[in-house]
């Protein structure tokens, strides 16, 4: 496999994971217990909070832990907003902000918040001035991420600190996809909370920061009430060894962030030029320079985002961001860059780590010019040529996926042929079926389609079952096309595509 | 020798349990809600550990959430299901893991009517108290423990469901101390939630879930992300999950045997205990945890008492770990109508699956050399 999803989830740092281990293996102390198993767990906790203040330039009394950056966004903006009692206050924030911030956000919303929603500009950035212009009298909080987990875009959060500052508001700043790549140092920057998340720094999952400032002191409700742990902040016992290897992989991600940025670069722009050199429709989501090292994200023209990821076998790159993909709609972040659905939906995030080398850049580019030749011929741009992905890296059901991964009847059979085509009204599929007679009989059919796999797969079915036979024979539905391929009923849609296909080639035929 | 008597604070975690572990602390496996191939086996992982930990409490795998721990499930259960309806009353009972307490004091600021449950001395429920109370006008929820952290108390929170449903309310029961200790059924109970945690079984720190029925709507503590039917954002902590699923059927499997080797342990403690004068056994006249033991020595400082036991190798509490160190005397046992001096003395000791006769024999001949007259 090539792993190109860092900005997913990073694997796990040899050191991080020996800091984690004694803890794991016989060590048993509960860190809030007062007795010497217990004191030993609260050092090893202690030492962790330094490590992970060190990266951020910040005190160690100013880091509270939790269960990870989902829940610090969610204690920062809701904790900051209930200690002040300004549920009905002014808030500003932007469009492209991550899952947890905007939901979090929406909550608030929905209980009388008045939200500013900042539209990002077409490369993905957010102004110091336009945040200034959004400002109100009542405005209590401003959330910004300072690196943009899609496109890796970087806002000017050490910009804008100072200039709220002056104004008495409030600043947090999710920096979940900064730490680490990017130098931080809250001793400067007047940042007042700022998220961190460790599996995204080579880390464990399940646990996360949130830096609260002590000087001047921002105040929260907890979120989460119990034994009065981390100052009362956040209550629930602290899970040793997830601290100590959080700890350690900050530790070790700034001893190396400098050197490591430069090789990142370099090989995401070698990445980006190889792609760039030999595909045309190419269209780069993000800022070409205020970019953090590792992240590339393009949308394909002309290619659909689910096939392309189909086609793709074990390299694993993310199409927008994981936490959102089981729902598969187009990237919400990319919508606000001004991407239409087709584009958003047809890109991909590159986001390359510790462990990428030169070869496997070479390796995923060689594998996405083929997959995007591939569907671009099918679609009916191009020659058509066979996608041949290795591995059905997504479970799709055995029959779809040996139609769709080896299209013989992939093809454009030119004038002599009866063609026709269906498509669905917003034209996020299309299914072109073409038949060549004679004597009566289809001795030879094609199809070109632009869609799912599913899509691609009832194409190549469909082919080889007209071949041989007479029109005025070509009974078939969508269920007889379900019960064929497989198709289950989330993909109902794509059956239905291809009974409106076989009825218009019949038409066609009539009239011919 | 050192020993290590306070598994109600928490556990080692089983050797089993690591090495389920391990493959997904080093291995490249990913989100697990990423949609390419290793966050397929990563899904299929956690699956299998919510599968594991609802067979621990007879449980559907669909009626469980992973949380980070037994206080995020409490402060899920009450403010989550509490949070779409119209103030009403809350009741939870006076001994309540402190997580339960201030979830439920934290809901006063929304407009709960939030009332403590009595207990009689023993720790179990007033029965004609609570019938009263929840008579008195309507009641949304009720927050019961199966078993106490600090005495082992068992509760018969199965009696409380039939009530709390007939008062048209819903029962939240923290199960963190019973589950893998005594059998624990979230059917038979007929309780709405019941929160578990992983550390207390002999799993990772930093795991729990919640066992929510179906037909209770609840709302997010934490939003964003559509993991956990979007009910509970963030990305799965996938290591820990599966730590927590073997470290259920671990406990599962191995209940009864856990269970007769720490009663027996627990009754040459105590009959060791019963020859040192002015020695009370809190909950005494309660069905208790086979392995909890909570007492005070008539005249002893149990915070001196405790500082001796821990120069000497002996770790054990005064109650809960949670409060330790705050000073205040435990409000479990003031709940049970003690008085403060006697409730500033109480020392716990909670037995694990590896403690042995002879650390019983070596903790007593301590206590005994300290409680000297």
């Amino acid at each position: 496999m090539i792993y190109l999803d860092h900005a997913a989830t990073t694997p796990l740092d040899p050191a991080a994971l020996q800091a984690m281990l004694p803890w794991l293996q016989g060590e048993v102390g509960n860190p809030a217990s007062d007795h010497a198993w217990g004191h030993a767990a609260r050092a090893a906790v202690e030492r962790a909070r330094g490590q992970v203040a060190a990266l951020l330039g910040a005190q160690p009394e100013e880091i509270v832990w939790t269960s990870g950056a989902t829940e610090s966004n969610n204690l920062a903006i809701k904790g900051a907003l209930e200690f002040r009692g300004l549920r009905g206050a002014h808030l500003v924030t932007a469009r492209t902000e991550h899952k947890s911030v905007v939901d979090s956000v929406r909550q608030m919303e929905s209980q009388g918040l008045r939200v500013s929603w900042l539209k990002p500009d077409a490369q993905g950035l957010i102004m110091v001035e336009q945040v200034l212009a959004a400002l109100a009298p009542d405005t209590a909080l401003v959330s910004l991420m300072w690196v943009n987990n899609e496109t890796g875009t970087i806002n000017p959060v050490e910009a804008l600190a100072p200039r709220l500052r002056e104004r008495g508001i409030l600043f947090h700043v999710d920096a979940v996809q900064a730490a680490g790549k990017l130098p931080i140092d809250l001793s400067r920057a007047p940042i007042d909370l700022l998220s961190l998340s460790a599996h995204k720094l080579y880390g464990p999952q399940g646990i996360g920061a949130l830096f609260v400032r002590k000087r001047p002191r921002a105040r929260l409700s907890p979120q989460l009430h119990g034994g009065g742990h981390e100052q009362g902040m956040r209550s629930g016992t602290l899970p040793t060894h997830q601290i100590a290897g959080f700890g350690e992989a900050c530790r070790v991600a700034g001893e190396r962030l400098a050197e490591e940025g430069a090789r990142l670069a370099a090989l995401r722009d070698h990445l980006q030029q190889r792609l760039q050199q030999v595909l045309p429709g190419l269209h780069l989501n993000g800022h070409p320079q205020d970019r953090v090292p590792g992240i590339l994200n393009l949308s394909f023209e002309g290619v659909e985002g689910e096939s392309l990821r189909a086609s793709l076998g074990d390299l694993a790159v993310s199409s927008g961001s994981a936490c959102s993909s089981a729902t598969r709609e187009p990237s919400y972040v990319l919508r606000a860059l001004g991407r239409d659905d087709e584009l958003a939906g047809a890109s991909l995030r590159f986001s390359l780590g510790r462990g990428t080398t030169a070869a496997e850049v070479d390796r995923a580019a060689a594998r996405v010019i083929e997959a995007v030749g591939a569907l671009r011929g099918i679609a009916g741009a191009g020659s058509a040529v066979p996608v041949t992905p290795p591995v059905n890296a997504h479970g799709y059901p055995a029959a779809v996926w040996a139609a769709f991964s080896h299209p013989v009847h992939a093809a454009d059979l030119g004038e002599g042929a009866v063609a026709a085509t269906a498509g669905s009204p917003a034209g996020a599929l299309r299914l072109r079926l073409q038949a060549q007679l004679q004597g009566g009989r289809i001795v030879r059919a094609a199809f070109q389609a632009y869609g799912c796999p599913v899509t691609l797969a009832v194409g190549e079915w469909l082919a080889g079952w007209l071949e041989g036979r007479r029109p005025g024979e070509l009974h078939l539905s969508a269920a007889d096309l379900r019960t064929a391929l497989e198709i289950g009923d989330d993909k109902a849609q794509c059956a239905l595509l291809g009974e409106d296909a076989v009825l218009a080639l019949e038409r066609q035929m009539s009239l011919a | 020798m050192p020993s290590y008597l306070d598994h109600n604070a928490t556990t080692r975690v089983d050797p089993r349990v690591l090495e389920a572990m391990l493959p997904y602390l080093s291995g490249p496996y990913g989100n697990a809600s990423s949609l390419h191939r290793y966050g397929r086996a990563a899904r299929d992982a956690v699956e299998q550990a919510r599968a594991q930990v609802a067979r621990l409490i007879n449980a559907q795998p669909g009626e469980i959430l992973w949380t980070s721990g037994g206080t995020e499930s409490n402060n899920l259960a009450l403010k989550g299901s509490t949070d779409r309806a119209a103030p009403t009353r809350l009741l939870y009972g006076v001994t309540e893991h402190p997580a339960v307490m201030e979830a439920a004091e934290s809901l006063k600021e929304r407009g709960w009517q939030v009332e403590p449950v009595a207990v009689d001395a023993q720790g179990l429920v007033d029965w004609p108290a609570f019938e009263r109370q929840l008579a008195a006008g309507p009641v949304r929820l009720v927050a019961l423990m199966r078993a106490n952290n600090e005495t082992g108390v068992i509760q018969d929170v199965g009696r409380a469901a039939a009530l709390v449903h007939a008062a048209g309310a819903w029962l939240h029961v923290d199960a963190v101390q019973a589950a893998g200790k005594i059998p624990v059924d979230f059917e038979v109970l007929q309780a709405d939630l019941m929160s578990l945690s992983s550390h207390k079984i002999y799993g990772p720190k930093g795991i729990g879930a919640l066992a929510v029925k179906s037909h209770v709507e609840l709302t997010p503590l934490h939003h964003g992300g559509a993991q956990e039917r979007g009910l509970r954002g963030g990305t799965e902590n996938v290591a820990s999950i599966v730590g927590f699923g073997v470290a259920a059927e671990l406990a599962l499997q191995e209940l009864d045997e856990r269970a007769a080797r720490a009663l027996e342990l627990r009754r040459r403690l105590e009959r060791g205990l019963s020859a040192l004068p002015g020695i009370r056994i809190f909950g005494a006249g309660a069905e208790r945890l086979p392995n909890t033991l909570q007492f005070a020595l008539a005249g002893y400082d149990g915070e001196a008492l405790l500082m001796q036991l821990d120069r000497k190798g002996f770790a054990v509490s005064s109650g809960s770990a949670c409060a330790s160190g705050l000073g205040e005397p435990s409000h479990v046992l003031i709940g049970m109508g003690l008085d403060r001096d006697t409730a500033k003395g109480a020392i716990r000791v909670s037995l694990g699956k590896d403690n042995t006769a002879a650390e019983v024999d070596q903790f007593l001949q301590a206590l005994g050399s300290f409680a000297a007259p």
